[in-house]
């Protein structure tokens, strides 16, 4: 049984398909990683599994049941585009009134949990506008932790936290899945961030999954290349784009060599060539590298 | 190791119960509900004081009121007014409340606190349901405190005492049941403009000051149709609630109530579920 099972999900907004034939599947489990550009889908589709709007087709399961059933629904927690707070009500009030919202049953204590879960508890008395940006995110996140959800579905949960906030939240969401039943939707611009944590990615294009696959399988599907400084760059990039099909100067002006066989094929062929290297590595691209990548031949 | 989930699905009372902890709390939780109560009380006060000042020449103005509690309930019904007196009464409240009741609900959309209601209450009749009831007890309570606002204000404006004891007690009652029909239809009115503050709030006022119904009225005395065709209505049902209602008054008042909070939970429940929440 699969955490989210979504077949052939639509969604138009008056003639704008803004979700059109989308298919994800969420392992239990799985901290899925829910990539895309801006207006792509994704937060349209969060928004749909949540219910806040309603599907124009397809299939949504929770669990192996309907999305909109109650028993699953009542374990789902969101953070979706910024946390569901007033303004006006202290970080405790507001917790506790999501608290009251979830019938849990000791509330004060599972508000005290979640708040030194996301390193809170110092804070609680503060206004929620009085916090700042960083501090609303964590008020969002633990918000979405309460009452122990089964699945949770996170917009942009990362955006505004310190590196310290990142390390805490990564441990978190590590935490919450290391029994194998609970999953997690994360969809972030960050990948780099995201690449530390998730173990599923599913990567969507005008509201359509364009890939979907597991943190093995990207590792698979990532390209090695070779990173190289040498003695006359321009002429060693002229040289190397005459042989290899794809080469290009990185932002730290290396010249990456994406389809050579070797380290020292390159080197040797440099070398032939009168042109002497400085310095030479193998590397692997990263998630937002092989996501560019992707974006690049879709357009193509 | 996997361990095994285990959903159990939250009756009814439970769902309800969850939602109303969230209205209530807060509701108790922001200064706006004790303002409101505070300007219930004063408005009354103040009405009743002013009847009673003397003019630029030093005459004291011909009193508004016989007594103290025409301030709370009207002598007769008055479907059409004529003059102050003949509003400034405890529907006053439905006008503060439909105001009241926008700010409330209008903050859970303008918040967001709406995505986690929706989120794990898939029923949108629970939202409705749940938001009818805290504002009828807010409007009932801003009753309560009108009273006590009126009655001091009176008595310490001079007026005379002197009432039919039971339809005074009945006017209270019928007036503090309508409170649950007006909530039902602000919460209705604020989930159709739910992205627009400030037309809720306005749309509110226009169907409190029962705009709409006097217009009707006007109809009614030009076709000679029957007073009680008004009192179906939410504002007819609140003005024959006055200084000579009798147990049919009470009827009707619940009647109506009862009636207008189910087509509008229904309405309202049918747009939520078929638009974008938020």
């Amino acid at each position: 049984m699969n955490a989210v099972e979504i077949r052939n999900l639509s969604k138009n907004y008056s003639k704008k398909k803004a979700v059109c034939g989308l298919n994800m599947t969420v392992p239990m489990g799985a901290i899925y990683g829910f990539i895309g550009e801006n207006g792509s889908g994704k937060s349209t589709t969060e928004k749909i599994i949540c219910g806040l709007i309603p599907k124009n087709g397809g299939r949504i399961l929770l669990y192996g049941r309907d999305y909109k059933n109650h028993a699953v629904r009542a374990k789902v927690g969101v953070l979706i585009e910024s946390p569901g707070c007033f303004p006006s009500l202290s970080v405790w009030d507001n917790l506790m009134l999501e608290a009251e919202n979830l019938s849990i049953k000791d509330p004060k204590r599972e508000v005290m949990r979640v708040l030194r879960l996301v390193r809170m508890e110092g804070a609680a008395g503060n206004k929620y506008k009085n916090c700042s940006l960083g501090m609303k995110q964590r008020v969002g996140i633990a918000m979405a932790l309460l009452g122990d959800p089964t699945l949770l579905v996170l917009d942009e949960p990362l955006n505004g936290l310190d590196a310290d906030g990142m390390r805490i939240m990564r441990e978190v969401f590590c935490d919450i899945v290391k029994d194998g039943t609970r999953s997690i939707i994360v969809s972030s611009h960050l990948l780099g961030e995201l690449q530390k944590v998730a173990t599923h990615y599913g990567i969507i294009r005008h509201g359509k999954m364009i890939a979907e696959m597991t943190a093995d399988e990207l590792d698979a599907n990532c390209r090695n290349f070779v990173s190289i400084k040498a003695e006359r760059m321009d002429v060693a990039e002229a040289l190397l784009a005459r042989r290899y099909s794809r080469v290009e100067r990185d932002e730290a002006d290396y010249i990456r060599v994406y389809d050579a066989l070797s380290a020292e094929a390159v080197v040797i062929y440099l070398y032939e060539n009168g042109i002497p290297v400085t310095e030479v590595k193998t590397q692997k691209i990263n998630l937002e590298e092989y996501y560019i990548d992707l974006m690049k031949e879709g357009r193509d | 190791m996997t361990t095994s989930l285990k959903f159990k699905s939250p009756s009814f009372s439970r769902r309800l119960g969850g939602m109303l902890g969230v209205d209530f709390y807060r509701l108790f939780h922001t200064p706006m509900f004790y303002i409101f109560l505070v300007i219930a009380a004063i408005i009354p006060a103040m009405v009743s004081a002013m009847t009673m000042m003397p003019d630029q020449n030093g005459n004291t103005m011909q009193p508004l009121y016989s007594n103290v509690w025409q301030i709370i309930a009207a002598k007769e019904p008055l479907y059409v007014i004529n003059g102050i007196a003949d509003y400034a009464n405890m529907n006053m409240v439905f006008i503060f409340g439909g105001i009241m009741v926008s700010i409330f609900i209008g903050h859970d959309y303008k918040s967001g606190y709406v995505k986690q209601l929706f989120t794990t209450h898939p029923k949108k009749q629970d939202y409705m349901l749940s938001k009818t009831i805290c504002c009828a007890f807010a409007m009932a309570s801003m009753c309560v405190s009108y009273l006590i606002g009126g009655t001091l204000g009176g008595i310490l404006a001079g007026y005379s005492l002197q009432v039919n004891v039971p339809s005074l007690i009945i006017a209270i009652l019928g007036k503090m049941i309508m409170s649950l029909g007006w909530a039902s239809l602000y919460t209705f009115l604020n989930v159709i403009f739910r992205r627009y503050f400030g037309i809720s709030i306005a749309s509110s006022f226009f169907f409190g000051t029962g705009i709409l119904i006097i217009g009707v009225a006007a109809a009614v005395e030009n076709f000679a149709l029957p007073d009680a065709f008004l009192n179906m209505f939410l504002y007819g049902a609140s003005v024959n609630a006055c200084l000579q209602s009798d147990l049919i008054t009470l009827l009707i008042c619940g009647a109506c109530s009862l009636m207008w909070t189910i087509i509008y939970n229904l309405l309202g429940t049918a747009i939520l579920s078929g638009c974008d929440v938020y």
